[in-house]
């Protein structure tokens, strides 16, 4: 099976989202056979291009971090350009993969419909959303942290790979949670109030020299 | 009430959409409102790209010296923010949630439990954020549906700039009817 993945990330190379869909490819490539091109939307200067290789492929992925409750404004300009395509014959089946820095998937349960009602208007055929909050975290989690969420993405991409659909019980479990939990309501506010919880953005801000101006505002 | 419009109009032959929110402008003025409209389609806006300078580096400002510095001044100082554009594919301009990401300064990085339930960044400014409402033109394959995924999404930006949604209008109603919806805030 071929497979065109489009990496919707503003960070590109350097992005959450390419760390994820690695994963996700290198269970992709377990299956004989399989091949895949990745496209990384932020840095390609012609859209004409991008148009041409989503029209041109059997299947694609649509991956990107979450923005504001939504697809970054890059991505948008991209799925404006996908216009002429909608409704037309032969379009490849598409599947999304939203990331989001907050911990609940229900944020990026909005765009999710977003999706799948693009994929009608582009007479798509939708593999559905894979989903997971709590991204920007993994920078400071422990490996063995990372490794489980990474796991997921690997057999995602593997049973994709192979069968050509997202496998339901696998997103539902990834995704999780998909609310918090009372017990890390409690944590979390616990680790505020310890200053625990800000000291992945206090150490940057430290490394920066910013740390005295962390709380400007200049617009006032 | 001092009010700030982004105008995502990204079709300069769509002449009609900045007829509509020219007539709103003078109607909003007429009761007394002052107006800041931003026809983002002539600004210089670069795509946020995730870098967090905003936060880490220059905390408040993002670190490229664009036209966001100029929406995030006023949309700060505003009483109400209107983000205005036509749908295309379904979902309000690319150009509108372009300029939409880049508001991201006027939040810091730490998250908090908002209503003790879910993460969202906390407020830069120690003020009640500017209220917020979506104008939108409808494109020729719009249905109910998207009107109602359009509206819920603008319903978790209001959340995440910790904010609440007022309305989300479609310009085929007349502009005197959005211009009475706003002076009722």
């Amino acid at each position: 099976m071929k497979l065109t993945v489009f990496n919707g990330s503003p960070r590109g190379k350097k992005s959450n989202t390419a760390i994820l869909l690695e994963h996700f490819l290198k269970g992709f490539m377990e299956t004989e056979g399989n091949s895949y091109e990745l496209e990384y939307i932020v840095n390609n200067k012609d859209v004409g291009e991008l148009v041409e290789m989503f029209k041109d492929a059997n299947n694609v992925i649509l991956a990107f971090p979450l923005y504001t409750g939504c697809m970054p404004g890059i991505v948008k300009s991209i799925v404006e350009s996908l216009k002429p395509l909608c409704g037309k014959q032969g379009n490849p089946s598409v599947g999304f993969m939203v990331q989001g820095g907050f911990p609940e998937a229900y944020q990026s349960r909005f765009v999710e419909r977003y999706l799948e009602k693009l994929a009608k208007r582009l007479n798509c055929q939708y593999l559905g959303c894979i989903v997971k909050g709590g991204i920007e975290g993994t920078q400071m989690m422990p490996q063995f942290m990372t490794k489980r969420i990474f796991n997921y993405f690997y057999e995602l991409g593997k049973n994709y790979g192979k069968s050509g659909k997202f496998d339901e019980e696998l997103l539902k479990r990834l995704a999780k949670p998909e609310h918090l939990p009372a017990w890390r309501r409690v944590f979390y506010k616990f680790s505020r109030l310890t200053g625990m919880a800000n000291i992945y953005w206090d150490r940057q801000l430290k490394e920066n020299n910013a740390f005295e101006k962390r709380f400007d505002r200049p617009f006032t | 009430m001092k009010i700030t419009i982004l105008n995502g109009n990204p079709d300069p032959d769509n002449q009609k959409f900045d007829d509509y929110l020219n007539n709103l402008v003078k109607m909003l003025e007429l009761s007394d409102n002052r107006v800041v409209h931003f026809k983002l389609r002539e600004m210089k806006i670069r795509h946020c790209r995730g870098c967090f300078g905003c936060w880490l580096k220059t905390p408040g400002q993002c670190i490229y010296k664009d036209d966001s510095h100029a929406i995030c001044r006023e949309a700060i100082n505003s009483d109400f923010v209107l983000f205005a554009a036509p749908l295309v594919m379904g979902f309000p301009s690319a150009i509108l949630k372009i300029a939409m990401d880049k508001l991201i300064p006027l939040l810091l990085p730490y998250i908090e439990l908002v209503d003790n339930k879910e993460c969202h960044h906390e407020k830069r400014y120690d003020k009640e954020y500017p209220l917020i409402g979506l104008l939108i033109e409808k494109g020729d394959d719009t249905d109910s549906e998207d009107i109602e995924i359009v509206s819920d999404i603008f319903v978790r930006f209001a959340i995440d700039f910790r904010t609440s949604s007022r309305f989300v209008i479609q310009t085929d109603i007349p502009v005197q009817g959005v211009s009475d919806e706003i002076n009722r805030i």
